[in-house]
C-alpha cells in the first residue's frame, strides 16, 4: 500500500469516524421515523442533551479507566450513595456547594476503594467492582429504606440554591443544557489529559503492556489509582447534577449504568483489554448510546426494545471497528 | 582477579527464594565497563531471576551490589534506570499498540509546560535515535505492533541508547527472530559495544552469544558454574559447560 493513503481513504478508517457515521445514521433515521419528526424538536432534543449527558460524563471516565485495562462495574452504585450523601448533607442545611464538593470528593474516595482493593489486592477490577456495585447499591437501600425523598434545592428560593441549578442544570444562553457544556468540557479535558499529557502516555502504556510500562519506571498502580479516583468522582459531578434537575432521591438511579458505559466505550472503538481507544470515540460512542435510549422513546416503541438496539449496535460496532483496524495495519505496511 | 572500579555492576552472594524454591544460591556476577557478557544456561537456571534483581523487578534476599563502586540498593525498575540500567525483554519492553516515539520515550516524556508532551521533540528525537543505530523507519507515529521482530528489538535498544544507558540487559532478544532479523539485532549490540556501553546478553543460543560477547558465564540451578573468557573456549566447549552443569550433583 502507498505510503500516503489518501485523506479520504485515512479519514474512512480512521476509529472514530465510523462511530460518527454509525451516529449520524442513527440520527436521521430516528428524525425521519419519529412521529411528526419529535426527535428532532428543540424540546426533545434539549431533554436529550440534559439527561444523556449525565450518563455520558460517567462514561467518558469509564472509557479512560477501560485504556488503562480496568473495569468499573460500580458507577451505578457509586452515584447512587453520592446521591444519598447529597440528600443527607442538604436535609442538614449544609452550604450548597459544600455540600456539592463532599458529594464529589465522597464519589472520588469510593473510587479510591475499588482501585485500593483492585491494585493492592491484585483482584481483577471486574470482580472488584461487582462486589462494590453490590455493596454500596444495598447499603444505600438500607439506609434510606428504598424510598423516594423529596430534595428540592429550588426550594430553598436563596441565591446559592439559584446559582447552583444553574451551574447543573441551567440552560447556556437559554438553549444548551449545562450537562451538555460540562459533558463536553470533562471530553475536552479528559482528552487532553489523555492524548497530549504524559499521564495519557502513561494509562495507554498501562493498558497495553503494564510490564513494559512497570520496566520504564511508571508507577502502573498509581495510573490505575487515578482512574478509577477520576471515575468516582464524576459519578459524584452527576449525583449532584440529577438530584438538582430531579429534585428527589430514588435509590433505583444509575441502574444499569455500568454495562452501558461498558457499551458505550466499546462502541466508540476502545479495546476491551486496554491499551486502545480515543477519546473522541468514547465521547461519540456515549452520545449513540444516549440518543438510542432517547430516539426508541421518541418512536414511541416499547422500553424493552431499547436493549435489543443496543445488542445489535455493539456488535455491529465491535465488528466494523474490527475490520477497520485490520485494514488499518494493512495501510501501515 | 582485578580490584577496583573496573567493574561497572557487581553483585556479591546473591541468594533469592521464591517461597520454598531457592532460585539463586549465593551469585557473584559482574560487569566491566563497555564488556560483553554472555549469560547462559537452561530454563530455570536462575538467569532471569539474577537479571531481575539487577532491574529492579525483585530485591535479593541476601547480598550486595555495587554500581560504579558505589553499595546500591536497587528496588524498583525505576531505580534501575537511575542508575542507568535498562533492560529489553523479549515481551515485555514496548507497547504493541502505541507509537514508536511514544515508546521510546515512555515514562520520560519530555513535557512543555503543564506537563503536556512536547510531540515535536519526541518525533525528532526518535527517529535520530533509530537512525544512530542504523535502523531507517518511515515514521515515528507507527504503532509497534507494525514493526517486525528485529525492527522492535531495534526500538527498545535505541530507546537504551538514547537514554545513555551505561549497562544494557538483552534477556533472549533473539527468540522467535529470523536468521536475517537476529543478524540485525546482533548488529545493534554491535552498535552498542562500539558506544562503550555495557551489555548483558541472556540467551539459550550459544552461537548468538559466542559472537558478540566477550565473557560467558554459565548458571545451572541457581549457581553460577562457570564463567569463562571468549579465547579460552568455543561454542562446543560453552555447549558441554552447560551440558555438564545441568548435571552435576550439588
Amino acid at each position: 500500500m502507498q505510503r500516503n493513503a489518501g485523506f479520504l481513504k485515512r479519514f474512512l478508517f480512521a476509529r472514530s469516524t465510523s462511530v460518527l457515521l454509525v451516529l449520524i445514521l442513527i440520527v436521521i433515521f430516528f428524525a425521519v421515523f419519529s412521529p411528526e419528526h419529535r426527535f428532532v424538536d428543540p424540546d426533545n432534543l434539549r431533554v436529550l442533551l440534559s439527561l444523556g449527558a449525565e450518563f455520558s460524563i460517567i462514561a467518558l471516565g469509564v472509557g479512560m479507566l477501560m485504556i488503562c485495562g480496568e473495569f468499573d462495574l460500580s458507577i451505578g452504585s457509586i452515584l447512587v450513595f453520592c446521591s444519598f450523601v447529597f440528600l443527607k448533607l442538604f436535609e442538614l442545611h449544609l452550604p450548597l456547594f459544600l455540600t456539592a464538593v463532599v458529594t464529589v470528593a465522597v464519589g472520588g474516595v469510593l473510587g479510591l476503594v475499588n482501585a485500593l482493593i483492585t491494585v493492592r489486592g491484585g483482584i481483577p477490577s471486574f470482580i472488584t467492582t461487582l462486589g462494590t456495585m453490590m455493596f454500596w447499591r444495598g447499603f444505600t437501600i438500607l439506609l434510606s429504606g428504598g424510598e423516594q425523598t423529596a430534595c428540592n434545592v429550588s426550594a430553598l428560593g436563596t441565591p446559592a440554591a439559584s446559582y447552583f441549578l444553574s451551574f447543573f442544570n441551567g440552560q447556556i444562553g437559554g438553549i444548551l443544557p449545562a450537562q451538555f457544556f460540562w459533558f463536553a468540557l470533562f471530553a475536552v479535558v479528559l482528552g487532553v489529559l489523555l492524548h497530549y499529557h504524559r499521564f495519557g502516555n502513561w494509562v495507554y502504556a498501562t493498558g497495553d503492556n503494564r510490564d513494559a510500562a512497570r520496566a520504564m519506571g511508571i508507577n502502573t498502580d498509581w495510573v490505575k489509582t487515578l482512574c478509577f479516583v477520576i471515575v468516582g468522582a464524576l459519578c459524584g459531578f452527576v449525583a449532584c447534577a440529577q438530584i438538582g434537575r430531579l429534585a428527589c432521591f430514588t435509590s433505583r438511579t444509575g441502574d444499569g449504568w455500568e454495562l452501558k458505559a461498558v457499551a458505550a466505550s466499546v462502541v466508540g472503538g476502545t479495546s476491551l483489554r486496554g491499551g486502545m481507544g480515543n477519546m473522541l470515540g468514547i465521547f461519540l460512542g456515549a452520545t449513540t448510546i444516549s440518543v438510542i435510549e432517547n430516539g426508541l422513546v421518541v418512536l414511541r416503541i416499547p422500553y424493552f426494545w431499547t436493549y435489543v438496539f443496543f445488542g445489535l449496535v455493539i456488535l455491529f460496532s465491535v465488528l466494523s471497528s474490527m475490520y477497520i483496524e485490520r485494514k488499518q495495519r494493512e495501510m501501515h505496511r | 582477579m582485578e580490584t577496583g572500579n573496573d567493574f561497572l555492576v557487581r553483585m556479591v552472594g546473591i541468594h533469592k527464594w521464591f517461597g520454598r524454591v531457592y532460585a539463586l544460591r549465593g551469585v557473584d556476577f559482574e560487569v566491566r565497563r563497555g564488556e560483553t557478557v554472555g549469560l547462559i544456561g537452561d530454563n530455570g537456571a536462575g538467569k532471569s531471576t539474577l537479571i531481575k534483581i539487577l532491574s529492579g523487578y525483585h530485591q535479593a534476599d541476601q547480598g550486595d551490589i555495587y554500581f560504579e563502586g558505589q553499595k546500591v540498593k536497587i528496588r524498583s525498575p525505576r531505580d534501575a534506570r537511575n542508575l542507568g540500567i535498562e533492560t529489553v525483554y523479549q515481551e515485555q519492553a514496548l507497547a504493541p499498540n502505541l507509537s514508536i516515539s511514544r515508546n521510546i520515550f515512555m515514562g520520560r516524556e519530555p513535557v512543555r509546560r503543564l506537563g503536556i508532551m512536547d510531540k515535536k521533540v519526541m518525533d525528532e528525537e526518535s527517529m535520530k535515535a533509530l537512525a544512530n543505530l542504523g535502523l531507517r523507519l518511515r515514521s515515528p507515529d507507527l504503532p509497534v505492533v507494525t514493526l517486525s521482530g528485529g525492527e522492535r528489538q531495534g526500538v527498545a535498544i535505541a530507546r537504551a541508547l538514547h537514554f545513555k544507558a551505561k549497562l544494557v540487559i538483552l534477556d533472549e532478544p533473539t527468540v522467535a527472530l529470523s536468521v536475517k532479523e537476529v543478524e540485525e539485532v546482533l548488529e545493534f549490540v554491535r552498535q552498542l559495544q562500539r558506544e562503550k556501553v555495557s551489555v548483558v546478553f541472556i540467551t539459550h543460543n550459544l552461537y548468538h552469544a559466542f559472537d558478540i560477547a566477550e565473557r560467558f558465564v554459565v548458571m545451572a540451578r541457581g549457581l553460577k558454574m562457570a564463567d569463562v573468557k571468549k579465547e579460552d573456549t568455543s561454542p562446543q566447549g560453552l555447549s558441554e559447560l552447560v551440558l555438564k552443569s545441568a548435571f552435576v550433583a550439588v
